[in-house]
């Protein structure tokens, strides 16, 4: 059963088709990765499909509901979360505050001027347990806005995980970490989406590998192949369009 | 234990409030404490939509004078028993068309923050100040409007003629309002306004929409800045178009920056001292609004984040112990600076007077003679080149006090 699915998808910015008719199915619970060259789209992908950017044609369903051009607000309140590939957050507040905020909606309030926060225990204690999940309890009452690289990665996950949704898509997670960083980042993503949904973009292939059951791969604003780990190393098509690109690279 | 530590604060607030009037009972210190909480009140309402929501208004003074006319019609009606209530709830109905106006304008107006805000703010600032001319029925035209506070029911034998009796209804209100103000930002609301503050974007992936958040808020800060017109109307009895005009939306800008937008507490302490500058200095200087310009500018480049936040950066150094280190090099660098100030201020005042002496500190200069001049050049440029010398132990200081302690660092 598809969780999201994406029927010939379009979006042209201008006269340049970025997008040029992507139809994918996400089955509920995979993890699903999205690789290509760059500037293959796949982070406007990611934009068409929370709702950042309107397509330019093709429908998006998410649990059997059209999404495609709704505001982002409402396709979250629905259950997909994202992170985003340049860290994203409330900078300002303190790296608790911004979980706190990420947990509000699915905790049911809403606009509410009438609920004080000191008092919410439940919720309160909530936000402690995912900087915990996370790793970052310690820095809880940090600006979140001086936190290091790896940690302010942690942060992003923690922000896109809160809100308990059941899709969740991130945009490389491990960009620009160390690679022991990087292993834990995937050891915390693991945990962290277990028995949901995950859509991911990644250029780390061991990665990729490592985490993904199925594989997109996504070429010039199409997906040339969508398949197992193994079918896709084998997929001479792939290899010849993108594979076969780093390693001559 | 918890509730009664976090109380205390506003215990002593409470307290302040009422107060001052005990220590500062002469009649101009009672009108000057008047300003002061209206001001208070004003101030916050303004750091809700900046400070807190990131929205940059230049047109906050519409909410307070919307709020004042009708407040004074409601003591106008009030004297002519069309209505009979105390005058104690003016400033709710301040209030009320407070958040009415912001209802209406904040419906089209908090699509976007940003440049786009601070334009339509500024489009409506001016539209209701040319409007209030010209609907002189409602607004008075230029001599605006006014009421009388004496009438409707006494109040425990009060009648409020007195303005001591008006600051004590103010103070309460003004508790009143600051308290809520601040529990305002202890509510999903209000972080949330914090947040499409900090990334409106990001805000709308957690299931929000940044326009309906800057929305509670900018209806929460009409409604604050009503009560602060409504204030107002009950401490003067009357209203003009300039308690809405440009000038007075400029002047709670002023006080909630130099006061420090980051902080609950920079608007309060911006208000306090705006509102000394404005009813103290102007008895000595015909210039005092350059002067506050001067000060506006000098913390918009030196302390951006406001007196409030001057006191803050001190946390660390508190913390550690370590302020001893730095009373001696402050007070090295203040008394030049004083100095070199008060050689400015001379210069400003001299190229301004048209008397043959000016009375200065105790001293008789006389403006016309070079001499004059030239010492006060030579003592400002001494103290300026003292002040630029003292920098540099008080970096120094200033470093050793904040600086991590070894065991700490491994």
């Amino acid at each position: 059963m598809a969780i999201l699915s994406l029927k010939d998808v379009k979006k042209n910015f201008g006269i340049t088709e970025i997008i040029r008719g992507v139809s994918l199915d996400i089955v509920e619970g995979e993890k699903h990765a999205i690789i290509g060259p760059n500037g293959a789209g796949k982070s406007t992908l990611f934009h068409l499909i929370s709702g950042r950017y309107n397509v330019t044609a093709g429908s998006i369903c998410f649990k059997g509901q059209q999404i495609e051009n709704k505001p982002p607000y409402e396709i979250a309140r629905m259950g997909l979360a994202r992170s985003f590939q340049v860290t994203n957050i409330f900078q300002r507040m303190s790296v608790f505050e911004n979980i706190r905020c990420a947990l509000f909606w699915s905790k049911g309030y809403g606009y509410s001027f009438w609920h004080l926060l000191g008092q919410q225990t439940e919720l309160n204690d909530e936000a402690m347990h995912v900087l915990d999940q996370i790793g970052l309890a310690d820095r809880a009452k940090f600006p979140s806005g001086e936190l290091a690289y790896a940690e302010l990665r942690a942060l992003e996950l923690g922000v896109a995980i809160s809100s308990g949704s059941e899709l969740i898509m991130l945009d490389e997670p491990v960009a620009g970490m160390s690679h022991s960083e990087a292993q834990k980042a995937v050891e915390l993503i693991r945990k962290i989406t277990e028995g949901k949904t995950l859509i991911m973009v990644e250029h780390d292939m061991n990665i990729i590998f490592d985490v993904a059951d199925r594989i997109s791969v996504l070429v010039y604003g199409e997906i040339i192949a969508t398949d197992e780990p193994t079918k896709i190393r084998a997929n001479s098509k792939v290899q010849e369009a993108y594979l076969g690109e780093v390693h001559s690279a | 234990m918890a509730l009664l530590k976090k109380s205390s604060i506003w215990i002593a607030f409470l307290i302040a409030l009422l107060g001052l009037p005990l220590v500062f009972d002469s009649i101009l210190a009672i009108s000057i404490l008047n300003q002061m909480v209206i001001a208070i009140v004003f101030a916050l309402s303004y750091n809700m939509l900046l400070g807190q929501g990131g929205m940059l208004s230049f047109g906050h003074a519409v909410y307070f004078g919307l709020g004042g006319f009708l407040s004074v019609h409601a003591l106008i009606l009030i004297e002519f028993e069309t209505m009979v209530f105390s005058i104690l709830w003016i400033p709710l109905i301040g209030g009320l068309f407070g958040l009415l106006a912001g209802i209406f304008i904040g419906s089209f107006s908090t699509h976007k923050a940003g440049t786009v805000f601070a334009m339509i703010s500024l489009g409506i600032g001016e539209l209701i100040a040319a409007s209030s001319l010209i609907f002189s029925s409602f607004f008075g035209g230029e001599a605006g409007i006014s009421g009388d506070r004496t009438f409707g029911p006494m109040f425990f034998g009060f009648d409020f003629a007195q303005n001591i009796e008006i600051y004590y209804v103010a103070a309460v209100w003004a508790f009143i309002a600051t308290l809520f103000m601040y529990l305002f930002t202890q509510t999903p609301a209000g972080r949330m306004a914090n947040a499409v503050r900090d990334n409106p974007e990001r805000a709308e992936f957690i299931g929000y929409s940044s326009r309906k958040v800057r929305f509670i808020s900018f209806c929460a800060s009409g409604l604050f800045a009503g009560i602060a017109g409504g204030l107002f109307a009950l401490n003067y009895e009357f209203i003009t178009e300039e308690n809405l005009n440009a000038a007075t939306s400029g002047r709670v800008l002023l006080m909630a920056y130099i006061g420090g937008l980051g902080y609950f507490i920079g608007p309060i302490i911006g208000a306090v001292v705006l509102t000394l500058m404005n009813s103290l200095l102007s008895n000595y200087s015909e210039l005092w609004m350059l002067y506050l310009g001067i000060m506006f500018l000098l913390t918009v480049m030196y302390l951006p984040r406001g007196f409030a936040g001057f006191i803050m950066m001190h946390q660390i150094a508190w913390i550690r112990g370590n302020m001893k280190l730095l009373i001696k090099p402050y007070i090295i660098t203040a008394i030049p600076a004083l100095l070199f100030t008060l050689c400015a201020i001379a210069l400003i005042e001299m190229s301004h007077i048209e008397d043959e002496v000016f009375h200065y500190l105790g001293l008789e200069l006389n403006p016309a003679s070079p001499i004059t001049w030239i010492v006060i050049l030579a003592v400002a440029g001494g103290a300026f080149y003292a002040v630029k010398r003292s920098l540099v132990q008080l970096n120094d200081a200033w470093e050793t006090a904040n600086a991590i302690p070894k065991e700490e660092e491994a």
